[in-house]
């Protein structure tokens, strides 16, 4: 018993010793900063489990006392910067000085970011696009692609939403929808004299990056620009949306359950466009008139904390005749396209700091054409597995990673014409039943390496294997932004980049000697920005072309001799005075040149436009109503005169005689758009209104050159966007 | 020996015990402290006031009680700062970051408990500062912030404070959008009449944003100027200043904005 109360009061004398110690209050002061060594107002500091800390003043110091002692953990925390956590012992009644440097978690709004050739636009540095802003654009008609033309370095092809960008052919830009290759995202691509049109909703999209060059090694499979797009993940309410407009009208809508687990979304779409050419009397000989359908959406799971399952899906039609006039027939051109594409993703964070995606998409793409003689079914198919990675390694290095990989196969049946100068319906033709497949397999790995506040690298290589010619290729990529001010950077970019040749020219040549076509980019640039207000980019760009498929003289015999180099400056200016007026100028200087054949000298390519202007300008006259203009005018495109004809009497038809290829110019190209938002309440609900009034000049733009019978009178075809009005109004449900 | 054993464990247990209330009486201290503090913040409208409560709250997070409503005021405070932002333009950044952070900390609350009005209260109202940076997502705004209130409608029919962010947000929508003076002024008086009839659960609970109804309600009537709505504005704004004498809202916006309506 005496033993028992011994150890009690030697327990009680301990606690009380202990208490007389922890009785001497320390302090524990010190400052926390950036790492640019700018004080950081309001962080908090603390010792882990106590209550006892301060928060820093505006600077950055911060002091306090505690009666707590021995090992102890001081955390220091601010918004907007990741947690530090200082192991350190506490001695009663000592003074303890802690000055601490913390990290920002996230990129703030004027990071730095390697985006050498995206011209931004939009509030956010790392968008290039706003899907308000695409509406805005005066010609843009509310299509993403051709919003993007107004900035330097693309354009448009034949006034449509497939873009050709510094110098390249449109062929050589992807467009990446949630780590999937979308292909042939358009409705009345390539369709004679008809201008394409976008089957991407931009209003679905969180995000839009377009680089027209010196891209990232996550971008495989492709030469000249990529534009990236990121549909959003979890809706964030519920509501519809109803568009109506003399050629179109649509319905959207999203969806999300009260726990946030499940989302959807929906759009669909119809053309129609009667209405809209009989009030612009626009009297092109249609037959069918054009229609077309689009219809799509996404369904999103959340199945943890950080885990998100998404499913996209988009399917589109489209139907159209149009009468066109050859030296051998004269009838209606006969185009129709079906598309599909769907991509299935799962993302999570396998830790606080990484993310990891997965997706697998599929698309196929069905196209039609008739003309005369030729009756064309072609048909093709992309498959493709796709896993990315990242996480930080070290406090100012991020490491990104991942896999692919993709299958593509082509067909193409029906006839066509046995010689290309007569295409009458009775002419002589080869049947085609051809399929071609490959597939490939890449795999890239990229730092991202932040030297210094001011100073950011980022380095990857990538390769790829391609099964059909069994080609593996390796392309390293190097990019550098430095800033020079608090609001000016110099940015620099290089790197090899390899695209594989469209299986149709494997199938129509017979071959499998085709290589990767391969361009090495070279970009420097500078660029001034205050705030989003005054932005002022120069950037000069050199793309080297080799191993690009050419011609022998034989029509159908394809090589991998081509090779060629597009150079050229984008200048970019953009004004905004806050809260009235917004525009932009962009001019593109280009020279881009190519061998036409095996062997021949380099000479323009299809898309050397030499110069090219486009003044934007939106101006709020009240807070409800908005109109703008933009004026695009640039060189003529390329084109190859006929020179004269011989006669075939086997196909009782004249041949053409070319001169040089592209060696003529079509006259230059102007164009001015104006446009209307008016934003109203109707029923109570959120309405806006819409007028936009195309070419207004009605400036005839050349479409191409057609000729008589003998090749003897050359005819202008003019481009079918002659001037238009058109007008809508969109609706909450 | 029995009996004295007996006694032993019993005030090993007492001491247990009352160790535990301590632990409790503490984090109730300390957030009655914080508490006290944030109204003398949000009253000043003291950007550094409102930075060193939030530590405060922070610093509370600790004690890992009740995390849910310390961080729903660590959210409160993210949208107090984002809103005194907001009449700069230079400051969009300062709006995104603390709105950004003020949804970020309001999930966190939400996830521990999802049936506390207030949390939705807040959410609807922060929904508003994203008009300021993320103005091409119009339709997520509308659609988010409908969520938000519905939600709290569901859960508390008669909470003030949702009728104050219903009163301000029709406040500043115009009529042609079914906004307007008009609508917003019995939102406003409704907000009042609740706040009267109102007793927090825990004396650490919300219990902010009765000046502010105070305030839209005076500017309400003025801006409204139906017979009789100058007297009664008059009448609001004096009896609002004696019961929050310290309030910079009344005394410095509310006032100057009264002055410039009559």
């Amino acid at each position: 018993m005496k033993l028992f109360i011994l150890l009690i009061l030697l327990s009680v004398s301990a606690g009380l010793h202990a208490q007389s110690d922890s009785m001497k209050t320390s302090v524990i002061k010190g400052t926390v900063k950036n790492s640019k060594g700018i004080p950081v107002e309001g962080a908090n500091v603390v010792i882990e489990g106590t209550i006892d800390g301060s928060t820093t003043d505006d600077k950055g110091y911060y002091e306090f006392e505690t009666s707590k002692s021995g090992k102890r953990v001081i955390i220091f925390t601010a918004v907007d910067f990741g947690e530090k956590k200082i192991n350190t012992v506490i001695d009663p009644g000592s003074t303890l000085i802690l000055d601490v440097t913390l990290s920002n978690t996230e990129f703030k709004t004027d990071e730095i970011t390697v985006t050498a050739s995206s011209f931004t636009s939009g509030e956010n540095s790392k968008v290039t696009l706003s899907p308000l802003e695409i509406t805005r654009i005066p010609g843009a008609d509310a299509d993403l692609y051709r919003a993007i033309t107004t900035f330097p370095g693309s354009n448009q092809v034949d006034e449509g939403s497939r873009i050709a960008v510094r110098g390249g052919d449109p062929s050589e830009v992807l467009t990446f929808l949630d780590g999937a290759s979308l292909y042939n995202p358009f409705l009345f691509s390539d369709n004679y004299n008809t201008s394409s049109y976008s089957t991407v909703n931009p209003w679905g999209m969180k995000g839009i990056n377009f680089s027209s060059g010196g891209f990232s090694a996550k971008y495989g499979n492709v030469l000249s620009a990529v534009l990236d797009l990121q549909s959003y993940d979890m809706p964030q309410g519920k509501g519809l949306f109803a568009i109506i407009g003399l050629a179109n009208a649509g319905l959207s809508g999203v969806y999300r359950t009260n726990d946030g687990k499940f989302g959807a979304t929906f759009s669909a779409g119809q053309f129609f466009v009667k209405p809209f050419l009989e009030i612009n009397k626009d009297n092109t000989d249609f037959s069918p008139v054009p229609t077309a359908s689009n219809i799509g959406g996404t369904l999103v799971f959340r199945t943890s904390r950080t885990g998100l399952l998404k499913y996209y899906l988009n399917y589109s039609y489209d139907n159209m005749g149009i009468r066109s006039e050859s030296p051998t027939y004269s009838g209606y051109y006969f185009g129709r396209t079906k598309n599909f594409f769907t991509n299935l993703k799962y993302s999570f964070a396998p830790t606080d700091i990484s993310l990891l995606s997965t997706s697998v998409s599929l698309s196929t793409y069905n196209r039609t054409n008739k003309y005369g003689v030729l009756d064309e079914v072609s048909n093709s198919l992309y498959g493709k597995v796709r896993t990315d990675f990242g996480t930080p390694v070290a406090e100012k290095i991020d490491l990104s990673a991942g896999l692919e990989y993709e299958y593509n196969d082509a067909k193409e049946n029906g006839r066509m014409p046995a010689y290309f100068y007569n295409l009458r319906e009775e002419a002589p033709y080869f049947t085609l039943d051809y399929l071609q497949k490959t597939g490939r397999a890449g795999a890239y790995a990229e730092l991202k390496y932040r030297l210094s506040d001011d100073f950011l690298v980022q380095g990857g290589l990538r390769s790829d294997y391609y099964t059909l010619t069994k080609d593996a290729v390796v392309d390293p990529r190097l990019s550098l932004v430095f800033r020079v001010t608090n609001h000016s950077f110099l940015k620099a970019a290089t790197g090899i980049y390899h695209q594989f040749p469209s299986l149709i020219y494997f199938l129509q040549g017979n071959t499998t000697n085709l290589k990767p076509e391969q361009a090495v980019h070279y970009i420097l640039g500078y660029e001034y920005n205050r705030d989003n207000d005054f932005i002022l980019r120069i950037e000069s760009f050199y793309k080297d072309y080799s191993r690009l498929v050419s011609n022998s003289y034989n029509y159908y015999n394809y090589t991998s001799e081509g090779s060629g180099f597009s150079k050229g400056i984008d200048a970019f200016i953009k004004v905004r005075l806050k809260p009235k007026f917004n525009g932009w100028i962009s001019y593109s200087y280009v020279d881009s040149k190519r061998t036409p054949y095996d062997g021949a000298d380099k000479i323009s390519a299809d898309f050397d436009i030499t110069h090219t202007l486009s003044v934007v300008s939106e101006y709020n006259v009240t807070d409800y109503l908005t109109v703008g203009a933009t004026y695009k005018v640039s060189t003529g495109k390329p084109y190859t005169p006929v020179t004269g004809s011989i006669y075939d009497p086997s196909q009782n038809a004249y041949i053409p005689l070319y001169a040089e290829r592209n060696s003529g110019r079509f006259p230059a190209y102007t164009r001015i758009d104006m446009n209307a938002q008016y934003i109203f309440s109707l029923f109570g609900k959120f309405a806006v209104a819409f007028l936009a009034l195309n070419n207004i000049l009605n400036t005839g733009n050349l479409y191409e050159y057609s000729y008589n019978f003998d090749y003897t009178q050359k005819k202008t075809i003019n481009s079918s966007n002659f001037r238009t009005i058109y007008f809508g109004m969109g609706l909450q449900l | 020996m029995k009996n004295k054993f007996k006694i032993f464990l019993a005030a090993v247990l007492i001491l247990t015990v009352s160790a535990g209330i301590i632990k409790a009486d503490d984090f109730t201290d300390a957030m009655l402290k914080a508490k006290k503090n944030l109204q003398t913040a949000m009253n000043s409208y003291d950007e550094k006031a409102l930075l060193k409560s939030r530590g405060e709250f922070e610093r509370i997070l600790q004690l890992k009680k009740q995390e849910w409503i310390v961080n729903y005021y660590i959210a409160l405070i993210d949208y107090s700062l984002a809103s005194s932002a907001m009449s700069d333009p230079s400051k969009k950044d300062v709006v995104k970051k603390y709105t950004e952070s003020g949804f970020a900390n309001l999930d966190k609350s939400i996830l521990v408990r999802d049936d506390f009005a207030d949390s939705y209260v807040l959410r609807y109202a922060l929904q508003f500062n994203r008009w300021v940076y993320e103005q091409d997502k119009m339709n997520d705004i509308i659609a988010a912030s409908e969520e938000a209130k519905t939600k709290a409608e569901k859960l508390e029919p008669e909470n003030p404070r949702l009728y104050l962010m219903d009163g301000i947000s029709t406040y500043y929508t115009p009529e042609m959008f079914g906004g307007g003076v008009k609508k917003a002024v019995p939102l406003l008086e409704k907000s009042l009449d609740l706040f009267g009839k109102r007793t927090e659960k825990e004396a650490y609970y919300p219990d902010w944003g009765k000046d502010m109804t105070y305030g839209f309600l005076c500017l309400g009537y003025l801006k409204r100027d139906d017979e009789g709505d100058k007297k009664l504005a008059a009448d609001l704004y004096s009896k609002a200043s004696t019961e929050f004498p310290n309030s910079t809202f009344l005394s410095g916006y509310v006032k100057k904005e009264m002055d410039k309506l009559k």
